[in-house]
């Protein structure tokens, strides 16, 4: 039997850090001002319409790869999968900021900086390492017997990650997507070196102009804060069980 | 030992490549590049010269740079040591007694983690700014960690969470038959089988405190003065403000080691550990 | 035409031989099986013949044709594996058209393939359901529907029934029997169980830790086995042995009766064990030199644990190996 004295101080404790942990999100909500003067104030048409496209792009481009990636360390057998794999692993770890500044004038000898190009190919890159990461380990888990009868049928590779091994991994594949969206859209610093045309700005971006234009409009600050974090936590409300799983598969990536 | 035929062999590679070259293009090749470039002096606009590892030495030796990297550790226990121990307890508290809307606890704790760091560091400064501490020379680190561990200890608890309900209950009774209250408990039983989960939470905190960046740009730019300097943010303003591109590329580079280390440590550690 | 033939394959994982020199052929139309303890290579050598395993030395034909490096989708086989391997997310339908739509059947033949197949085996009802939704035994049926629908030169069965409860298990055996005798396909199938081997296959192969014991029909097998060890692993209960004069002596039950003139012996022994069967018990005795005879006793035996027995074994049923 459980103590009775510690029921109440277990939930005190958790309400405690509940309430400290929601805090600043009620006060977000409850001191919004003039959502429609913020949005057209702050240009979040234009911004939110990049952070989509770059969002959507990058979760595109490093979904297919990292499946297609992640099908060959998984199930197939080749030559120097332990190094590349872990060369992978490594690249988990690399933070923007130590390859931040070479990509910024790499790109723009090339002319890419200012460009979507900028903004989504290096995020594509590391999301792709993490999801490499994660769909290795989804195609892991697939009955060997089911690959083999498979290919008994005559079935290619291909064939059969499309319709025999991906249609088992939708859970996968979803916490992939809503923890590459969620990356992606929350990315600041990548933006604020490859961005100086104002409408190419990501949310995050435009927030921070904005967030500097406005320094004593709570208001209307808060107005913005709420139109850039809304994407995520709406998401992520409704699929919270995706997010929690996969961070808690100690994905390595801030 | 010989393949079966038609096992895919070559065709591997082909899936690769794609994921594998756009990794390579983006991120190890600008990595190696931040090595070469952190053997110059360059302003970004002229031709740099060559300096070799002068200015890694003046990581060790620049008053600024060192500050810089000492508040990092300081960081660390802000980012990394309160919201694990935070999550202990928490962890601890919810393992024992049946909690009531534990599935709405996770999703409330979690959600600092969601939260655009952007709007995390607004959210902040002006949560902060009846109080004067981002001003204050000597508070501005301590409140720009305590926002750090407000950003983590949910993930922290959310792991150990998991990692507690793992453990089977009998482990817990016989623990309770032998005379433990729920200090020891905690002790004998919880911690011990957290140690993985322990491992993983201090290499995500960590290289969350390392990587900084978003979090201290926003709410004190490194101020006041140099109150709240980090090397992520030397980074930043060494390459795009007073064009010291080189020493900026070594900094992120002594990060990415640091990054690697660190995580490495603390992995062999906990399998160390796992073993005894 | 479809015989199959193993010439000298030898299969090794690592430090351990698999499969030693197998060397055994299976005419066309003949239902072969491939029988012995778990690590005896069996499954090892249905897989190689599948295609799944790489051999290491030896060939394996099928046809006349050497089939070694022939990718498993050319060499015309099907198989039905322990856990059926179904294709979670698609119908029994498609589970059984997908072979053939990667072999690019027309669709008419598919559709009508597909349904014969199902009549036959009793699926039809099941067509637009998934494998989650059907039980154990149905699920087998599927797998063993996806393999015939193919209409392969050789059918190939990794242990199907062993995920069976008993009951279901001697009903699918007899069906099984059935279908190959009608489709005359020949099959190669793989199990640890004697008594499946002995009821199922026109031929039986014994194997132990990679070698091939023995080939013959079930009567051969139990009759004249050719070493102790398939005298042991063949009948149940399998034969008893006892050392005479520098020989061993395998006996089975039926061969070893209570001590009168005309048998082998006498021999002196105390009960061990007795095992009543309704029909028939089961006395096992506890002989000279740790040696242990097991007889069959008609009825019921008004015998107990402890009590002397005077045996004698038959001369005929006696087998003599080397010790």
């Amino acid at each position: 039997m459980i103590d009775r004295r510690e029921q109440v101080l277990a939930h005190v404790v958790l309400g405690v850090f509940a309430l400290i942990a929601l805090a600043p999100v009620v006060r977000i909500v409850l001191g919004t001002g003039s959502l429609a003067t913020a949005w057209d104030d702050g240009n979040f048409s234009t911004s939110l319409r990049t952070s989509a496209i770059v969002t959507v792009s990058v979760v595109l481009v490093s979904g297919v790869l990292s499946i297609l990636a992640g099908y060959a360390f998984g199930l197939m057998r080749f030559r120097g999968e332990q190094v590349l794999f872990y060369v992978i692993v490594l690249g988990l770890t690399i933070p923007m900021e130590a390859i931040v500044v070479p990509l910024y004038y790499d790109l723009r000898e090339a002319g890419l900086t200012d460009t979507y190009w900028a903004l989504i190919l290096p995020q594509a890159a590391l999301s792709t390492a993490f999801g490499t990461f994660w769909m290795r380990a989804f195609f892991r888990s697939v009955p060997r017997s089911l690959i083999e009868a498979a290919r008994l049928d005559g079935s290619s590779s291909w064939m059969t990650l499309w319709r025999v091994v991906l249609p088992l991994g939708r859970p996968a594949v979803l916490t992939m997507v809503v923890l590459v969206f969620m990356w992606t859209w929350n990315e600041f610093l990548l933006a604020l070196v490859m961005v100086s045309d104002e409408s190419l700005r990501t949310a995050p971006l435009g927030l921070a102009f904005f967030q500097g234009r406005n320094t004593s409009d709570e208001g209307l600050l808060m107005a913005g804060a709420l139109i850039v974090a809304a994407p995520v936590v709406v998401v992520y409300l409704f699929l919270q069980r995706h997010f929690i799983r996969g961070m808690l598969s100690g994905a390595v990536k801030g | 030992m010989t393949r079966p035929p038609g096992e895919p062999r070559r065709v591997a590679y082909l899936y690769l490549l794609p994921g594998l070259a756009l990794f390579g293009a983006f991120v190890l090749y600008p990595l190696a590049r931040a090595g070469w470039i952190s053997l110059f002096e360059w302003d970004g606009v002229t031709r740099g010269t060559w300096v070799g590892a002068d200015n890694y030495a003046a990581l060790a030796e620049d008053a600024d740079l060192r500050r810089a990297f000492l508040h990092s550790a300081v960081l660390l226990v802000f980012y990394a040591a309160l919201p694990v121990a935070i999550g202990l307890v928490l962890a601890g508290a919810a393992s024992r007694t049946r909690v009531r809307g534990l599935a709405a606890l996770r999703t409330i704790l979690f959600l600092p983690q969601v939260i655009a760091l952007v709007v995390v560091a607004l959210t902040w400064r002006l949560i902060y700014q009846p109080t004067g501490w981002l001003g204050d020379f000597d508070l501005a680190l301590p409140a720009v960690g305590l926002i750090g561990t407000w950003v983590a200890y949910g993930l922290c608890f959310v792991l150990f969470l998991a990692g507690v309900q793992k453990v089977p209950l009998s482990l817990y009774d016989a623990a309770r038959v032998d005379g433990a209250g729920a200090l020891r408990e905690f002790f004998a039983v919880t911690l011990p089988a957290l140690k993985g989960e322990i491992a993983v939470a201090l290499t995500l905190c960590t290289i969350a405190a390392l990587r900084n960046f978003d979090i201290v740009y926003l709410t004190t730019a490194g101020g006041p003065g140099d109150a709240t300097s980090v090397p992520a943010l030397e980074v930043y303003e060494r390459a795009f403000e007073t064009g010291e591109v080189g020493l900026a590329a070594a900094i992120g580079v002594c990060l990415a080691a640091i990054i690697f280390a660190l995580s490495f440590a603390i992995n062999r550690t906990a399998e160390r550990a796992a073993r005894t | 035409m479809s015989s199959v033939a193993f010439r000298a394959v030898s299969k090794r994982f690592g430090h351990v031989e698999a499969v030693r020199e197998l060397t055994l052929d299976v005419p066309d139309g003949e239902l072969m099986v491939l029988v012995g303890p778990s690590g005896s290579g069996k499954t090892t050598a249905l897989r190689m013949l599948a295609g799944l395993e790489a051999v290491d030395s030896g060939e394996i034909e099928i046809d006349g044709r050497v089939v070694n490096d022939v990718a498993p989708r050319a060499r015309d086989v099907a198989m039905v594996f322990q856990d059926y391997a179904l294709y979670p997310q698609m119908t029994v339908r498609d589970n059984m058209a997908f072979g053939l739509r990667r072999r690019r059947l027309p669709r008419g033949e598919i559709v009508r393939r597909v349904t014969e197949t199902c009549r036959t085996l009793g699926l039809s009802d099941l067509l637009d359901r998934r494998p989650r939704e059907l039980s154990g035994g149905q699920q087998q049926r599927v797998a063993l529907g996806r393999a015939l629908v193919r209409e392969p030169s050789v059918l190939l069965m990794d242990e199907p029934l062993s995920n069976l409860d008993a009951a279901l298990r001697g009903q699918a055996r007899g069906e099984i029997r059935r279908l190959q005798r009608e489709v005359g396909t020949t099959t190669v199938y793989v199990t640890h169980d004697q008594v499946e081997a002995l009821t199922l296959g026109d031929r039986i192969a014994v194997m132990n830790e990679g070698r091939l014991e023995q080939v013959g029909t079930p009567e051969q097998l139990y009759d004249e086995p050719a070493n102790v060890f398939v005298g042991g692993f063949i009948g149940s209960p399998p034969m008893s042995f006892l050392r005479r004069d520098g020989e061993l002596l395998g006996v089975r039950p039926e061969h070893v009766r209570p001590w009168h003139e005309g048998l082998l012996g006498p021999i002196e022994g105390r009960v061990a064990y007795v095992e009543a069967l309704g029909r028939e018990t089961l006395v096992g005795v506890d002989v000279e030199r740790d040696a242990r005879l097991v007889t069959v006793i008609e009825g019921r035996a008004r015998i107990e644990v402890g009590d002397p027995l005077r045996l004698g074994l038959v001369e005929e049923g006696v087998r003599r190996f080397p010790a």
